[in-house]
């Protein structure tokens, strides 16, 4: 655990590797992302109140990223979305949908897997570091 | 609003035709949204420059826009390293001798016509490029119509592992090329014994050449080169791995026998012809136009030469960078191959 922490001030520090530590973070996100998303649909929403939702939740992201992923959801049938007028003023509704449901449950169960596996690896590192 | 209206109308020009309205309204709500959100926080309608720093962190309307289109590619991941190999090819063996043959050739006519340096770049500026975006160019063309095809029939996905080639090893001398060595030594000193010996005079059905005397020079060197290079090419046949000292031997006799050739083609080898039934004229023009030419290939031959002496010098590099490398001084310690 020692080394990790030492690795992640390391690379801190050093302006090259904090671009490089970026991409790592946002390439761990960006399939977290998809659940989510998909988590937070359970309950319609439109699109700035589920980014602020996600913000408030620690998950920022910015809106180039949201509304492609959105359509993306939509066209492979995980999300339906409809126009309503709310506050006198046109906003796009997601909801996810019953196929969306399937496929978050079946992610969540991936989710876990992956979750445990990490911790018995870092589990056993930690063991062989000291 | 202007200036969201300014930015909605530039995301709006790079979207595609079916999606532009959705897209935009969706985006103009989303803006406006965070809009109103910080005049609520700081109780106050936001400034112009204010609004443009929420614009410019969304990015430039072209990136925001982009994120909307469908990830599109010439040359797709799965054929990219092929192409790239390719390319590295087409650099390697015509781009590059072509660059070097023209260096040759301009050193070579800028010392016999005293043609200036800035018009031989000229001519190289204006006969190089277009040559080499049409190499590029050809080349991506072929591989952007591969990767249509291989996206819709995905022949590339078809492979069996057992059809890869065996493993290489870059310092096997492999037999076929040192029986071939040892041949074509052996041929090339039974017609030097056989047809040149010490002799400047040769006669072929009616045609007699006669070389000149420095032919005598080119004849025990060129033999004694045979001789050695089928020696080694012996041994290379018994003992088929590169070492470092048999490389450097290599490097030594390629530049020996590319001196030799380089001065011959220089040395006015043939002195005079003679034919039956031709005017005594004729043939010494002949004569000159060979020795001319042989000349005038020079720096070809010099190009030809530094290439052959630059694979041997590297071949060398690679012998010992192999010899240093971790994993064989590691299996050398182990025992392992």
């Amino acid at each position: 655990m020692h080394d990790t922490v030492c690795l992640v001030h390391y690379m801190s520090h050093g302006t090259e590797n904090d671009g490089l530590l970026e991409n790592l973070r946002l390439e761990l996100r960006r399939g977290c992302l998809v659940l989510a998303v998909l988590a937070e649909l359970r309950t319609e929403q439109y699109g700035y109140t589920l980014r602020k939702g996600l913000a408030d939740r620690g998950l920022a992201v910015d809106e180039g990223t949201l509304y492609p992923l959105l359509r993306r959801l939509e066209s492979q049938g995980l999300l339906a979305s409809e126009w309503r007028e709310e506050d006198k003023r046109n906003k796009r509704f997601y909801k996810i949908s019953r196929d969306g449901k399937l496929v978050l449950k079946q992610l969540l169960v991936e989710w876990q897997g992956i979750g445990l596996s990490l911790e018995e690896i870092l589990k056993e590192s930690d063991h062989g570091s000291r | 609003m202007d200036l969201v209206n300014r930015y909605l109308q530039a995301v709006k020009f790079w979207l595609p035709n079916k999606q532009k309205q959705d897209i935009i309204a969706e985006l103009s709500e989303d803006i406006r949204s965070q809009i109103e959100d910080r005049e609520t926080e700081l109780g106050r309608k936001l400034n112009e420059s204010e609004i443009a720093a929420i614009l410019k962190q969304r990015g430039r309307p072209v990136l925001v826009a982009n994120r909307f289109l469908p990830q599109e590619h010439l040359i797709g991941p799965v054929l990219f390293p092929i192409y790239i190999f390719v390319l590295k090819i087409v650099t390697a063996f015509y781009l590059v001798p072509w660059v070097l043959v023209w260096i040759g050739i301009t050193v070579s006519r800028a010392a016999h016509s005293g043609q200036s340096l800035i018009g031989s770049i000229g001519s190289f500026w204006t006969s190089f490029w277009p040559m080499a975006f049409f190499m590029v160019g050809s080349v991506t063309t072929v591989f952007a119509i591969l990767e249509r095809v291989q996206a819709k029939s995905g022949f590339l996905e078809k492979w069996d592992p057992r059809k890869l080639p065996p493993v290489r090893d870059p310092n096997r001398i492999p037999r076929t090329n040192s029986v071939v060595e040892v041949v074509a030594n052996l041929v090339f000193c039974i017609w030097l014994i056989g047809g040149m010996w010490y002799q400047t005079v040769l006669h072929f059905s009616g045609v007699t050449i006669t070389l000149s005397p420095t032919w005598r020079y080119f004849f025990w060197g060129f033999l004694a080169l045979a001789i050695a290079n089928m020696v080694a090419s012996e041994l290379n046949l018994f003992r088929p791995y590169w070492t470092w000292v048999r490389a450097i031997i290599r490097l030594v006799s390629d530049c020996v026998g590319s001196v030799l050739f380089c001065w011959l083609m220089k040395a006015n080898i043939v002195a005079s012809i003679s034919v039956a039934n031709v005017a005594p004229e004729k043939t010494a023009q002949i004569a000159h136009a060979i020795n001319w030419w042989s000349a005038k290939m020079f720096p070809v031959a010099a190009v030809a030469c530094v290439i052959i002496a630059l694979v041997d010098a590297y071949r060398i590099f690679r012998v010992r960078s192999r010899a240093l490398h971790p994993a064989v001084v590691l299996n050398a310690a182990t025992g392992a191959h």
